[in-house]
């Protein structure tokens, strides 16, 4: 468990360096398109296409960047320089994001190893991180990647796209249900990131109804809940959510999921099965409809620079709908005198790591 | 007891700084002295100074992605944890902390 946990957290530093620069390239991407229609590419010398080469640009260093930054949280600091151009192979092998993952796990533990069993006359030691590991390091993994792991990889990443770009409605729908369900269960959490981590990998090979797919399952359950919030107020929220509902609007709008926690770590069997539910039907709805974002982030306020962006609107009407719908189902109504505070779970002691 | 600590989160917006304000606001309503630095994506703020350190009694590191200058806290005594657990228990982590510490 202590190792999973630890994949996790290296997994998830790489994606928190990586958001900014994808949502910075995406929105030169889209705003290009938006300046220059949809054949901007081929509009070469207008300021649109400057814009839009931006963006790729962006888009082109994302591989190298969760590379390097995963590798930097295995193995600090020795680990960028090789993770980046490990990286940057993994782009050129077309091995994409799942290459750029598994060589920073390669490039993190060649150095660990390296660092622990490499030993230099002391005369050389100061060499050992500027030089000696990143070369070694950089050499070993490079070439591996090249002559043995690069190809299964590419071929592996290559089947997986072919497989979800032939997908027609109904198994489009599908596929958006399960992006929009992940999105919803545990709301900002490592499910959630992971359904993210994977539209955003796809993205990457330009494939953009994902994105937005995600985009709209991340808005649903706090806009979702809000709803609830505003047509039933005292009879079944307590004062605290009716505030928390408040606040709840504005984040569900801005795609920060995180609005509904206080609702859903006060009562978690009813919320999310309700956030799920309306998050995996809007998300199912614009993956059929085929709206696409190549703006990974950013919410209402991307949503003119998607295409098909009324569909996107509709979708999203209709999972806040069935989110607030379920969760008045479920909720009960309360009485007067429950004005209940949210009671603190207990922790165990396998989520604490202490030296002492 | 005088608590020091790190937030970070994934995206670097939101939970690193719900986590420090739970931790500050259960940490002082205990009486203790708590100091938290968040690492989120805009950069490092509330930096720990080596004074702060030096006078600490515990380090909560809390977050779900690796944090810079842990190298600072050696041979303090040192919690991890994630961050939804500050988020939702703070009080109950400290009283583990408390009751461990002795204070």
């Amino acid at each position: 468990m202590v190792i999973w946990s630890d994949v996790k957290k290296h997994l998830l530093t790489g994606v928190s360096y990586m958001i900014p620069l994808v949502v910075a390239s995406g929105l030169c991407m889209a705003i290009a398109k938006v300046m220059g229609g949809a054949l901007v590419g081929n509009a070469e010398g207008t300021v649109a296409w400057y814009i839009n080469n931006i963006g790729g640009i962006g888009m082109g260093l994302i591989v190298p960047v969760i590379t390097a930054y995963m590798a930097y949280s295995i193995a600090n600091r020795p680990g960028l320089a090789p993770g980046f151009i490990c990286g940057a192979i993994c782009v050129q092998i077309k091995a994409g994001f799942l290459g750029g993952i598994i060589a920073a796990f390669l490039v993190g533990y060649v150095v660990l190893f390296l660092k622990k069993y490499l030993k230099v006359p002391k005369a050389m030691q100061g060499l050992m991180p500027v030089m000696i590991i990143p070369t070694l390091t950089t050499l070993i993994v490079g070439l591996m990647l090249y002559l043995f792991i690069g190809l299964p990889i590419t071929w592996l990443q290559n089947s997986i796209l072919d497989f979800m770009k032939s997908m027609q409605d109904g198994s489009r729908f599908i596929l958006g249900a399960m992006i929009g369900g992940m999105m919803g269960f545990d709301l900002g959490g490592p499910i959630n990131k992971t359904a993210s981590l994977f539209c955003n990998a796809l993205m990457v090979e330009n494939f953009f109804a994902p994105t937005a797919a995600k985009i709209i399952g991340g808005m649903t359950p706090p806009l979702g809940v809000a709803l609830a919030v505003f047509i039933w107020k005292e009879k079944k929220f307590s004062r605290d959510e009716i505030e928390a509902g408040k606040a709840a609007l504005p984040l569900g709008l801005c795609f920060i999921t995180e609005g509904v926690l206080p609702f859903a770590l006060a009562d978690p069997l009813r919320v999310i099965p309700a956030t799920m539910a309306g998050s995996a039907v809007s998300s199912g709805l614009s993956m059929m409809w085929n709206v696409t974002s190549t703006v990974p982030h950013g919410g209402i306020f991307v949503v003119p620079l998607m295409e098909n962006s009324g569909m996107f609107l509709l979708a999203l009407c209709i999972g806040a709908c069935v989110t607030a719908a379920v969760l008045s189902f479920l909720k009960p109504t309360l009485k007067p005198n429950e004005i209940e505070n949210i009671e603190e779970k207990e922790i165990s002691d396998d989520d604490l790591k202490m030296n002492f | 007891m005088n608590i020091i600590g790190i937030t970070a989160c994934t995206a670097g917006i939101a939970h690193t700084y719900i986590a420090k304000e739970k931790l500050v606001k259960a940490a002082q309503a205990r009486g203790h002295w708590a100091k938290i630095e968040t690492q989120g994506t805009i950069g490092v703020e509330d930096e720990l100074t080596a004074e702060d350190v030096a006078k600490a009694d515990v380090v909560i590191i809390a977050a779900d992605i690796g944090v810079r200058g842990k190298e600072r806290f050696e041979g303090k005594k040192i919690v991890e944890v994630a961050t939804s657990i500050v988020i939702k228990s703070p009080n109950v982590l400290l009283d583990k902390l408390e009751e461990k510490l002795g204070k």
